[in-house]
């Protein structure tokens, strides 16, 4: 005789009667139990998201930075750079201030490089270039050196690069000549080995951007139809690391490196940790994210918070950190480079801007120098690719990281809700509660399984909805179209006003444009909403992986009003609504004119694709979100 | 073909008379053997002749150390007397001429570049890619291919002592070769098995340094086999030093220690493996080095550290009964020449090259190929037969013309065949 | 109604596309062609037969020996026939398409015409490697031409239709009974009433004598062009060993990559022989209306086959406008829908993380490629419940059709 409970667990898991009618009966309970906590569960992975996004610069999700290619072996070795060198660097410097002093053109500073590297005993050369864009032409002159490895094939190359200006404040016109001469110097210097199994590559870019864009692209054989550029004459093997160096002030007490490529790429963490590595124990300067010097107070709090908030140091790493993501997400998002490296990554270079953070003290030249040469020796090291897992990081301090699993979920569950959402809307499109009076009362609740009423079904207006979307998308494409036009760059005053404006009316039209729909019809807001969520937890989710800044950014801005957009009976209401949501999707190019120029130099010259982005995929799909606020839900 | 017969006919005549001999004193010489070998008692090995096979079975310049390990054991076997003959030497060889080495054509296992290993008189039998799983058994077992070199074989027989060195990187009961593949345990142990059944050794003494290195021995079953590992399981091997022009690790700790004590030894040492072991020092080591003897059947005190290290037998004047035993090189000589004989008429099968003249369109290939096959000897005969045979089915295909004319005539083929299809279903509805 | 400017404003707007520079970066793309389809190595093999040298020799031409023929003599391949070829033959495709609707309802013409050439025209599965001129474009032609002449009782062109389709790739022999059937039966819609097949089946024997007389004839002439036999194991050998592991949109290539060489037999066997298990039952399933049961035959192809590009799940997909009267009975439209526009936005993505980028791996791929499956797979599966459920027709409420 089994004990009663096992009885009663086996008559719960079989009862008696017709098996197919208790399955149906237990279905039948599983949908009515998950349709109804579904509202819930969206606004649990909703919040769960939010507050993940949140904590990510929380230390307990970091962990601490490894080397993860055996290879490397960074900073197991002797550095040979030494005083003699450093004079060297200080009598370019001096040649290079001359040439600063009086004013000297592209092409006498590239002719003068070029020569110095000559006397090196390296082949070098220049090249011309000129972009044109919108927004008038750039032109400079780049100078370069190969060095051929003396004992290898040279199917590979190292790249060690600066550019003329500094990217202290974007290229504002910060020369970076101690990069310059680090660079003159260490092409005398690293001659000197005959160690090297890869080419060495010595690249002097003119401009900030625009200089290395034109020789990264020229060396890569690809053709940029805005771009006149010489042919380069020397050329060496596939390049696989890249080092620039940016030294703008006269010494330096910390390293910071940068690292973000266009489009969110970004180098391999190997690389970064090796560096941090190498510049603490090699050079003895101690490595940090950007420029952000973590002796300085930045929580930034007001003075009448408590002491204990003010000196929690959890509270000052998590602030710490969260000034790291901020600053990366930034770049990232926007698909900026940070650096002059950012653009070699476009060919699978694995580069990174080491910037001498501006000081009064106490390295120069030769801690530099030292932790080149070490880190160059460590990447000569490479056997192979450094391994694909390594691309997926959140760097959040010099020595800690987030891996892929402890940040991705964040905006993923977020895109998760969206999704819910979008089929719950999907379901409400093709199914209506139909009471037996015939009179629909809102209260769905109340009847759902009192029973005097029923599922019944009615069609669902797909066609229009997707039709609605494709002209909002359409609408993207011609804002694009306006951006990109000249005369919108050369009055930056009024156009944007002119085209905010018109983006603010011209989908009121649709409400004119909709015919009125059948009865037996979902409302056409329901149906939009639905399909919008959908598809917007797909660009999410796809984006992901691609560029997770971005990504996040946009599940930040869009989980919660999407999925909240609808329609209200008061026409005054669903205007300010339209509005509101009309603001999110184009208030940009308004309120953010540097920003939208910016962004439309960088499609041009670099091919980064935020702004077509912004423009053809998030505009129009807060636009739909707007769209569903302003129909009229009922079909009456 | 005169001499040829002479000499088969005095072998005839020799092999009579040994066997003659060998009837008659079938069991007696086998006394005097046996008393020859055991004279020193439980002391001596028995053996007459002394293996070494090194495996480094790590590639790539990171990794330089483990070069290092094996070099610095070929090193040791060869100073105490085991001739590069009696070694088999498996080495990735990428380190001494690798482009990232400071001393180019140097191996060093110390900072300070005290000793060059590589220097110049360094035999590497497997080198490179050679260094696979399977070739490692094969040397052990024996089974080789026929064209093998007598260089890459491990002839032993049952009277050889063996010393079997690995390194690498390894874990729980396998060792990787090459990062592409492994060697586990059970078939290092199952090839000494083999290698036991053959009566291809007399001991083994096997060294393995690699982390987890003792799960490597633990599987062993066959007798006479000495092991000794550098970490138990669970617990990692560790480098001893980097040299920080060379920018690599040089050596690891076990070996490094190994070596030194091995430093000082000579070929009369009387030191004992048991001495050896009571060097191994867990503190400076790091790790946990495991000795398991209980496969062999002598005492450690009493087994000489030379009876594997060194190539040292003990020899003693031959008594007058014996005598005859050293005519059989002699003659075994014919037989040898016998066997060279099949290469030598492989030699013969040029191809003429006038052959290839009439199969080759190019102007000079005739020339390139012949004076080709004239410096590679034999070996190229198939290639070439390859070639002729590639550039006679080249010629037998048809010209442009004719491939043409045939494409035409299958199109035309197939247009036949869609109007055949379709007209008379034209009709068919008429008959509806 | 207005089929008649529709569809020539279709064919025009592909055919400018078409002659676009847009077939340079989509010739080489493996998502579109695969080593048995694709433009380059046609090309090459046509460089090669013209020069008097075997294509087949080596191991880039896998094309069947009648494309060589048919190029090398009455169709010279440069950039502008080819477009018209290709466009062409999307237009061939979607008029079949079109015919098959027709045969289907029984009717001259219907307002629903240009909906469904639309659905194939502008398709991007399938006029994407149609662009990228994949010889899968007339793989795609010929199979709905097959069906079509098949509809229309015109046997001996359909089976003709059907020989050359498989002259193009093997796998396609799986239609060869459904579609026999179909030319004894009729393709009007039964779904909704099934019932058990009625006509003679032993009628079908002539038929699959002439099919074999067909083929024999195409392997013949295929020979002739060839002068050896080295072409059957290069073309149709291909897809039944899988020499050439280049990436594509379907399962095989990374399982086999993944695979020890022991177990490559045995797996190559497995994943052959599994296709034709699905012949008979479907046939039996469905032998009220074969022409479903081809529908979803071409289904289980573009989920299985060897070397599948995008265009097989296109065609699949577009064929799916031929059975209206099934829509209200699909269980999760809108979840294969979504899966569709995930994998159809991941397959290049990752394919370019990998390959391009180099931040990703095979692996990011090879995920894809399974969402891809996963989404045929959920599409299929729609369909064939779909079929089934129509004949039982609308149910009372409180009552629940179920599957056991």
């Amino acid at each position: 005789m089994p004990p009663a409970i096992l009885i009663k667990i086996r008559k719960y898991l079989r009862p008696d009667g017709d098996k197919n009618a208790i399955r149906i009966r237990r279905r039948r309970k599983l949908i009515g139990a998950l349709w109804a906590s579904l509202p819930s569960v969206i606004v649990v992975l909703l919040a769960v998201g939010y507050l993940w996004m949140l904590s990510i610069p929380f230390p307990a999700l970091g962990q601490r930075t490894y080397i993860d290619e055996n290879a490397l072996q960074p900073g197991q070795v002797n550095t040979h750079w030494n005083w003699d060198d450093v004079h060297r660097a200080d009598r370019y410097l001096e040649a290079l201030e001359q040439l600063r002093d009086r004013n000297a053109s592209s092409v006498e500073v590239a002719d003068y490089l070029a020569t110095e590297f000559r006397r090196a005993g390296l082949s070098a050369d220049t090249q011309e270039y000129s972009f044109f864009t919108t927004n008038g032409s750039k032109t400079g002159v780049n100078a370069y050196a190969t060095f051929s490895s003396p004992r290898a094939s040279g199917t590979e190359a190292m790249v060690i690069s600066a550019s003329w200006l500094s990217r202290t404040g974007e290229g504002d016109g910060t020369l970076n000549l101690r990069g310059v001469s680090t660079v003159l110097s260490l092409a005398w210097f690293l001659r000197g080995y005959s160690l090297w199994a890869k080419d060495l590559i010595f690249v002097v870019s003119d401009g900030y951007l625009e200089g290395m864009q034109a020789w990264v692209t020229e060396y890569h054989g690809v053709s940029q139809p805005n771009l006149q550029a010489e042919p380069l004459r020397l050329s060496s093997g596939v390049i696989w690391t890249a080092l620039n160096i940016d030294y703008p002030g006269h010494s330096f007490s910390h390293l910071g490196v940068f690292f973000e490529g266009l489009n969110g790429r970004l180098p391999n963490q190997d690389l970064i940790n090796s560096f941090q590595r190498i510049s603490l124990y090699t050079g003895g300067v101690p490595m940090l994210v950007y420029d952000h010097r973590d002796d300085v107070e930045i929580l930034g709090l007001p003075s009448w918070t408590p002491e204990s908030i003010r000196d929690n140091s959890e509270l000052k790493e998590y602030a710490r950190r969260a000034k790291n993501v901020v600053r990366h997400v930034a770049y990232q998002a926007r698909g900026q480079a940070s650096g002059v490296h950012g653009l070699l990554h476009q060919f699978r270079i694995d580069a990174i801007t080491l910037f001498a953070v501006p000081a009064t003290g106490p390295h120069g030249f030769h801690a530099i120098g030292r932790i080149v040469e070490s880190t160059l020796r460590t990447m000569n090291n490479l056997l192979e690719r450094l391994h694909a897992s390594f691309f997926f990081f959140l760097l959040v301090g010099p020595t800690t990281f987030l891996k892929i699993g402890s940040f991705l979920p964040s905006a993923v569950l977020i895109s998760v809700a969206m999704m819910f959402c979008g089929l719950q809307g999907w379901v409400k499109a093709g199914w209506v509660w139909m009471l037996d009076e015939a009179q629909a009362t809102k209260d769905e609740k109340v009847h759902k399984r009192v029973g005097n009423g029923r599922w019944s079904r009615r069609q669902r207006p797909v066609l229009k909805a997707v039709m609605v979307m494709a002209a909002t998308h359409g609408l993207g494409v011609v804002v694009f179209y306006l951006l990109t036009r000249s005369w919108y760059l050369h009055n930056s005053t009024v156009a944007p006003l002119l085209v905010s404006s018109l983006l603010a009316v011209l989908p009121l039209t649709s409400l004119l444009l909709l015919p009125k729909q059948p009865a037996q019809e979902a409302p056409l807001p329901v149906m939009l909403k639905s399909l919008n969520l959908c598809l917007t937890s797909t660009v999410i989710s796809i984006l992901s992986v691609l560029n997770f800044s971005l990504a996040a950014v946009i599940a930040f801005l869009t989980g919660v009003p999407l999925c909240y957009a609808s329609s209200s009976a008061r026409s005054e209401l669903r205007i300010a609504k339209y509005m509101a949501y009309t603001t999110l999707a184009f208030g940009w190019v308004a309120l953010q004119r540097y920003e939208v120029l910016k962004a439309v130099a960088n499609w041009e010259l670099l091919g980064v694709w935020f702004a077509p982005f912004m423009c053809i995929v998030y505009a129009p799909l807060v636009l739909q979100a707007a769209l569903v606020c302003l129909l009229p839900s009922e079909s009456a | 073909m005169k001499s040829t017969t002479v000499h088969r006919f005095i072998l005839f005549i020799l092999s009579v008379l040994l066997l003659g001999r060998g009837v008659v004193s079938n069991s007696e010489p086998a006394a005097p053997v046996k008393q020859f070998f055991e004279k020193h008692g439980a002391r001596e090995s028995g053996h007459t002749n002394n293996w070494a096979v090194l495996v480094c079975s790590s590639r790539y310049w990171f990794n330089y150390r483990h070069m290092a390990n094996a070099l610095g054991m070929y090193r040791t076997v060869k100073r105490l007397g085991i001739p590069d003959s009696n070694i088999i030497l498996m080495l990735a060889d990428d380190a001494a001429c690798n482009p990232r080495n400071k001393f180019a054509g140097c191996v060093y296992s110390n900072t300070g570049n005290y000793l060059d290993l590589y220097g110049d008189n360094i035999e590497v039998d497997y080198r490179g890619y050679e260094v696979t799983v399977e070739n490692f058994l094969r040397v052990l077992t024996g089974r080789m291919d026929s064209s093998v070199p007598r260089s890459k074989r491990l002839l032993t027989d049952d009277r050889s002592n063996i010393f079997v060195y690995m390194t690498g990187h390894g874990g729980n009961e396998f060792l990787k070769f090459q990062d592409n593949e492994e060697i586990s345990a059970f078939d290092i142990a199952d090839a000494f098995e083999q290698m036991w059944q053959k009566k291809r050794y007399n001991e083994i003494f096997f060294m393995v340094d690699t982390c987890q290195a003792n799960t490597m021995f633990s599987k062993f079953y066959s007798p006479n086999i000495l092991a000794t590992g550098s970490s138990e399981i669970h617990e990692n091997s560790y480098s001893h030093e980097n040299d920080y022009d060379i920018g690599v690790a040089v050596i690891d700790k076990f070996t490094h220690y190994v070596l030194q004590f091995m430093e000082g030894i000579n070929k009369t040492s009387q030191a004992s493996m048991q001495d050896l072991f009571n060097t191994f020092d867990p503190k400076k080591l790091d790790s946990h080095p495991g000795v398991r003897s209980d496969l062999f059947r002598r005492p450690l005190e009493n087994t000489l550290v030379t009876d594997f290290f060194g190539g040292v037998a003990q020899a003693e004047v031959v008594l007058p009964a014996l005598e005859d035993a050293i005519v059989e090189p002699e003659a075994l000589e014919p037989e040898t020449k016998q066997r060279q004989s099949p290469t030598r008429e492989v030699a013969d099968t040029f191809v003429d090259p006038s052959l290839l003249a009439t199969g080759w369109e190019l102007p000079n290939a005739s020339d390139v190929t012949a004076s080709a096959l004239r410096q590679h000897g034999g070996p190229d005969v198939d290639y070439t037969k390859l070639m002729v045979a590639a550039a006679r089915t080249e010629i037998a295909l048809k010209e442009p013309f004719t491939s043409t004319l045939r494409a035409w005539a299958s199109s035309l083929l197939i247009l036949a065949l869609v109007s055949w299809t379709t007209v008379p279903r034209n009709r068919r509805p008429s008959e509806h | 109604m207005d089929f008649i400017v529709t569809f020539p404003a279709l064919v025009a707007g592909r055919l400018v596309l078409a002659l676009s520079p847009l077939t340079h970066y989509l010739r080489d793309d493996h998502l579109l062609s695969s080593p048995l389809t694709s433009y380059s190595r046609l090309q090459e093999g046509i460089y090669l037969f013209k020069h008097g040298i075997d294509p087949y020799s080596g191991s880039t031409f896998r094309h069947s020996p009648l494309l060589l023929s048919l190029f090398s003599t009455v169709i010279p391949l440069n950039e502008v026939t080819a477009a018209f070829l290709w466009t062409a033959s999307d237009a061939l495709a979607a008029w079949s398409l079109v015919r098959i609707w027709r045969a289907r309802q029984n009717v001259s013409s219907s307002s629903r015409d240009s909906l469904i050439a639309g659905l194939y025209l502008l398709n991007p599965y399938t006029f994407l490697p149609s662009l990228g001129q994949s010889t899968s474009s007339f793989e795609n032609a010929l199979c709905l031409l097959s069906l079509m002449l098949a509809c229309q009782k015109q046997a001996s062109a359909s089976l003709l239709a059907l020989a050359f389709l498989i002259q193009l790739s093997l796998p396609s022999i799986l239609l060869l009974l459904p579609l026999l059937l179909l030319l004894i039966s009729e393709p009007t819609s039964h779904l909704a009433s099934p019932f058990f097949f009625k006509t003679d089946i032993r009628r079908i024997t002539p038929l699959a004598g002439q099919f074999a007389a067909y083929i024999l004839l195409l392997s013949g002439a295929a020979t002739l062009v060839c002068g050896n036999l080295n072409w059957v194991e290069k073309t149709w050998g291909a897809s039944l060993t899988l020499p050439d592991l280049t990436p594509n949109p379907g399962l095989w290539w990374y399982f086999f990559t993944e695979m020890f060489d022991h177990f490559r037999p045995f797996f190559l066997i497995v994943f052959s022989v599994h296709l034709l298990i699905y012949v008979l039952p479907l046939c039996i399933k469905f032998q009220h209306d074969i022409l479903y049961a081809c529908y979803l035959l071409l289904g289980i192809l573009s989920i299985f086959k060897a070397y599948p590009t995008l265009s097989d799940p296109g065609l699949f997909l577009s064929m799916l406008s031929l059975f209206p009267e099934t829509f209200p009975y699909l269980h999760h439209p809108i979840v294969t829908a979504l899966l569709h526009l995930h994998a159809a936005l991941l397959l290049p993505l990752f394919h370019y993380l990998w390959l391009n980028q180099g931040t990703g791996n095979a692996n990011f791929f090879y995920a894809s490629t399974l969402v891809f499956g996963m989404a045929n797979g959920a599409a299929l599966l729609d369909s064939i419940w779909a079929g089934l459920r129509i004949a039982i027709g609308e149910v009372k409420e409180e009552h629940e059709v179920l599957q056991e």
